[in-house]
């Protein structure tokens, strides 16, 4: 267990096992699985009916509507597969400030969970991070919950750094997925609001279930605990701007950053997106029980 | 409290610079955050904004402390507490530099009793230093005896006489300042009873027999000769007869001696004739004493076989008459053109019909000046007929004249002068005058005795001669020069170059005051150089054997006076104050030196 988070102890991950993952959308997968796909299969979900052809099964005769059409139909039903999961997390710099926050450790036991929930459910989980220092976690999809422990170690080597420009990140790696599925994008979101819709508009267009994780610290929040005369410097980018923090500055700050989270969150909802916000002062379990609603985890 | 320097608190005006300084400097610390991007909503940083509050840190307090410190520091702080006041009386005249029979000399003797006299424990002691020779002068004030001894040991014996009753006025003049509670009194001189009870006199040495040289002087006996003749006086301060030498050496070559049988307290002269003529002249007295500063005695001779004559008239023709004197050269001016540069060549300078406008630095013959003129004040009574009627027959200037023979033609009478004596008498006044003024004789004569005719006219040109060779005998003697006493610069000397080769510039008709050593002094211009021989020449001062005694009166009351205080500077502990508040500001910048913090 020491490749997981301290969060992910064994009785949340029990809890986790009751969790599974709800699209809004039926996407095919890889293998059988808990959730209805697209195609054509032999789960109790009737999907349609059609004429009767030579060699079919007579069990799947809907005999009431011969009844009453004199007609033979074959009901057919929906196949119920896997599902393709993919979780973005954000490894940049800014993930890694302020320190104290441990924004990105929160992230990783973020995507570690959602990651359990979906192994547990049989589902198939591929972790991409964006940004970092490290050896990034194996680029296909892993099945199976032992696997967990797999990812886990792959995170725990990331480093967050790097400046990640999130719109053309997440095309690039839009580009490398070759079908659709669920996706969790956990990130603290710092950056240009259109930066954010068009990177999580991508998706959408490409026929994704999305669901946003934002992770915001708690000292963040509260002007990242610098007060008075402070050159600031953009862990990213480097730009810096010089500042007078007091109380009054503080509350102004604190009242920015929600605003954007807010627009981040309209802009969801907007859009048919699942978000979720998490300030590192809750208690992670919590936190996750909590919003497992809002990110499209059901029981 | 008080400061030296108050002037400097307008430092303090450049305070406010310090708070502009806060104002508009930028110093914030730096910060690494997760994005800038809330912050580009706040308003820029208030210490970037001109006329923003100030950041008031300590570290503004802080440097605003030191600015404060140095200013004060440059102020120049003390602290005054009350002080006794002792004060030390010095003899530092030429007799103390008599040596003892332990080899030290009493200046010596007296500097390291009077060190032994001093309470050095005394801390709150000013002590004021004087000195008697050449002058009684305050030779410095000293926060302290020990400074006060320091000071001591940097000062040497001067080759001049103390000024007569130079002690007893000085410590008179200390009685009666009631803040003095010490005098010391170093001198070779005992004091009589009683003595004050402030004065503590310190008397160093004992009766010392010695013989010296009273005056040393150089003449020429006759006008175109180069043969010299030399005056020795000398002077037995011993108890018993004694024979003294005197051997004469010219330009270091010793060329004449003679000895003399002088009895105890008696004073005698030698002389010396023909001596060959050379520029600088020393005595040296025989058998050796304890004393031989007054064994030493040095002069200066023409050094020239020629005879310089500077002659000023409207009739220049008149000059030129005097070249058929052998070994006289002359050099011929206008009124109009004479300036007192042209008198730095010339042995003597002859005004003929004219007077010049200052005194001239040589001796000078004036031929019927006209009168009235302010610098001589000539009253003259002119006669077509000029009649001698008196003339004295043992002066060198009358000597070997016929006056029955002696045409003076038309000329005028001299009235009374002020410092001028009449030498040939006429029917209605004098006719020729004689005296010395600024260390230089001065002729004037009523008739006109050129042209020079030699001997188509023999009582005139004897006459003549004889004004001449007064005139130009006097130049070269060197008894007129003692230590200690100033002269006036002569003109055309812009440097004098004293015996012991220090080099002081001066400008002519200055008070020259630097004349403590004994020896020839070098008077240089940028046309010419001439010397002078200074000398001790007071027997008083080489009588150390009779000694009259010190009489110090208490006076009756003292006169108020200024309250003696000592000052304690403060400025070293302001600086090092500075320097710790220096090291605790660098230590803590050292300290909070985090060029990027995480945020």
């Amino acid at each position: 267990m020491l490749e997981l988070p301290p969060e992910l102890t064994p009785a949340f991950l029990a809890r986790l096992e009751h969790l599974r993952i709800r699209t809004r959308r039926e996407y095919a997968g890889l293998g059988k699985g808990s959730h209805l796909s697209p195609r054509r299969g032999s789960s109790l979900e009737f999907s349609d009916f059609r004429h009767y052809a030579v060699g079919d099964d007579f069990r799947y005769i809907d005999w009431g509507l011969y009844g009453r059409s004199d007609k033979l139909y074959i009901k057919l039903f929906k196949e119920e597969e896997d599902l393709l999961t993919y979780i973005f997390v954000d490894a940049s710099a800014s993930m890694g400030h302020p320190g104290r926050d441990r924004k990105f450790d929160a992230a990783v036991a973020t995507a570690l969970a959602i990651a359990y929930v979906a192994l547990a459910s049989g589902d198939r989980v591929m972790l991409r991070v964006l940004g970092g220092l490290g050896t990034p976690p194996p680029s296909a999809f892993v099945y199976g919950r032992h696997r967990i422990v797999e990812l886990g170690r792959a995170l725990n080597a990331i480093k967050p750094a790097g400046e990640v420009d999130f719109a053309p990140a997440l095309a690039r790696e839009l580009i490398s997925i070759r079908r659709a599925g669920k996706v969790f994008v956990v990130s603290d979101f710092l950056a240009l609001l259109n930066s954010v819709e068009r990177a999580l508009g991508l998706f959408t267009a490409a026929n994704m279930d999305v669901s946003a994780v934002q992770v915001l610290g708690a000292a963040e929040l509260d002007g990242q605990g610098l007060q008075g005369d402070v050159e600031v410097v953009d862990a990213e980018s480097g730009e810096r701007l010089r500042v007078t923090i007091g109380p009054r500055e503080r509350r102004q700050y604190r009242d920015t950053l929600l605003r954007l989270s807010h627009q981040i969150r309209a802009f969801c909802t907007r859009s048919g997106l699942r978000y979720a916000l998490y300030t590192t002062d809750l208690a992670f379990d919590r936190f996750f029980l909590h919003a497992a609603t809002s990110l499209g985890l059901v029981h | 409290m008080g400061f030296l320097s108050p002037a400097s608190f307008y430092l303090f005006a450049i305070l406010p610079l310090l708070v502009l300084a806060y104002l508009a400097r930028e110093r914030p610390r730096q910060a690494i955050v997760s994005s800038v991007l809330a912050f580009r909503a706040l308003r820029e940083m208030r210490g970037e904004r001109f006329g923003g509050r100030p950041r008031f840190t300590w570290w503004f307090f802080l440097e605003l402390l030191i600015l404060a410190l140095a200013v004060m520091a440059l102020a120049g702080p003390y602290l005054t507490r009350p002080a006794k006041l002792a004060a030390i009386v010095i003899d530092n005249s030429a007799p103390m530099q008599a040596r003892q029979a332990d080899g030290r000399t009493r200046f010596e003797a007296m500097v390291a009793e009077v060190n032994d006299g001093l309470n050095h424990g005394e801390g709150n002691t000013r002590v004021n230093l004087y000195l008697i020779a050449p002058t009684p002068h305050q030779a410095g004030s000293f926060s302290s005896p020990d400074a006060a001894v320091a000071e001591l040991g940097r000062i040497h014996p001067t080759d001049a006489p103390a000024p007569p009753n130079a002690i007893t006025g000085l410590v008179t003049e200390l009685l009666a300042d009631r803040h003095v509670d010490h005098i010391i009194v170093g001198t070779y001189r005992p004091f009589e009873a009683p003595i004050p009870p402030h004065v503590s006199p310190v008397v160093v040495g004992t009766a010392v027999p010695n013989y010296a040289i009273g005056s040393f002087s150089i003449t020429r006996p006759n006008l175109g000769t180069d043969i010299e003749e030399g005056h020795v006086e000398l002077g037995n301060f011993a108890r018993d007869a004694a024979q003294l030498t005197v051997t004469i050496a010219a330009d270091g070559k010793p060329v004449a001696k003679a000895q003399a049988q002088v009895a105890p307290g008696e004073v005698t002269t030698l002389d010396f004739a023909n001596l060959p003529a050379a520029r600088v002249y020393r005595a040296q007295l025989e058998p050796a004493d304890g004393f031989p500063l007054d064994n030493v005695a040095y002069a200066v001779g023409t050094a020239a076989t020629t005879f310089s004559v500077l002659f000023v008239s409207p009739i220049t023709t008149d000059g030129l008459s005097l070249r058929s004197i052998p070994g006289v050269t002359v050099t011929t001016r206008t009124p109009e053109t004479y300036t007192p540069e042209d008198l730095a060549g010339a042995d003597v300078v002859i005004f003929e019909y004219t007077t010049p406008k200052e005194l001239p630095t040589t001796n000078t013959l004036l031929v019927m000046p006209p009168p009235g003129d302010p610098l001589f004040n000539f009253r003259v009574t002119p006669s077509a007929q000029l009649r001698v009627t008196a003339w004295p027959t043992t002066d060198p200037l009358t000597d070997g004249v016929n006056f029955r023979l002696l045409n003076v033609r038309s000329g005028e009478y001299f009235q009374q002068h002020p410092w001028m004596r009449t030498v040939i008498a006429g029917a209605d006044g004098g006719l020729l005058l004689t005296g010395e003024r600024g260390g230089h004789r001065f002729v004037a004569t009523g008739f006109n005795p050129f042209p020079y005719l030699g001997r188509q006219n023999l009582p005139m040109s004897i006459l003549t001669l004889n004004m001449l060779g007064h005139l130009a005998g006097f130049g070269s003697q060197t008894g007129i020069f003692r230590t200690g006493e100033p002269w006036i610069v002569p003109a055309g000397v812009s440097t004098i170059v004293l015996p012991s080769g220090k080099k002081l510039p001066t400008t002519a008709g200055a008070v020259f005051t630097a004349t403590d050593e004994q020896g020839v002094y070098r008077l240089e211009g940028p046309a010419n150089a001439s010397t002078r021989a200074v000398n001790l020449f007071n027997l008083n001062a080489s009588d150390l054997e009779n000694l009259a005694p010190l009489k110090v009166e208490a006076p009756s009351a003292a006169a108020p006076t200024t309250a003696p205080a000592v000052r304690q500077p403060l400025a070293a502990y302001l600086l090092i104050a500075i320097l710790a508040l220096l090291t605790l500001e660098g230590l803590m910048v050292y300290r909070a030196r985090k060029p990027l913090i995480d945020a």
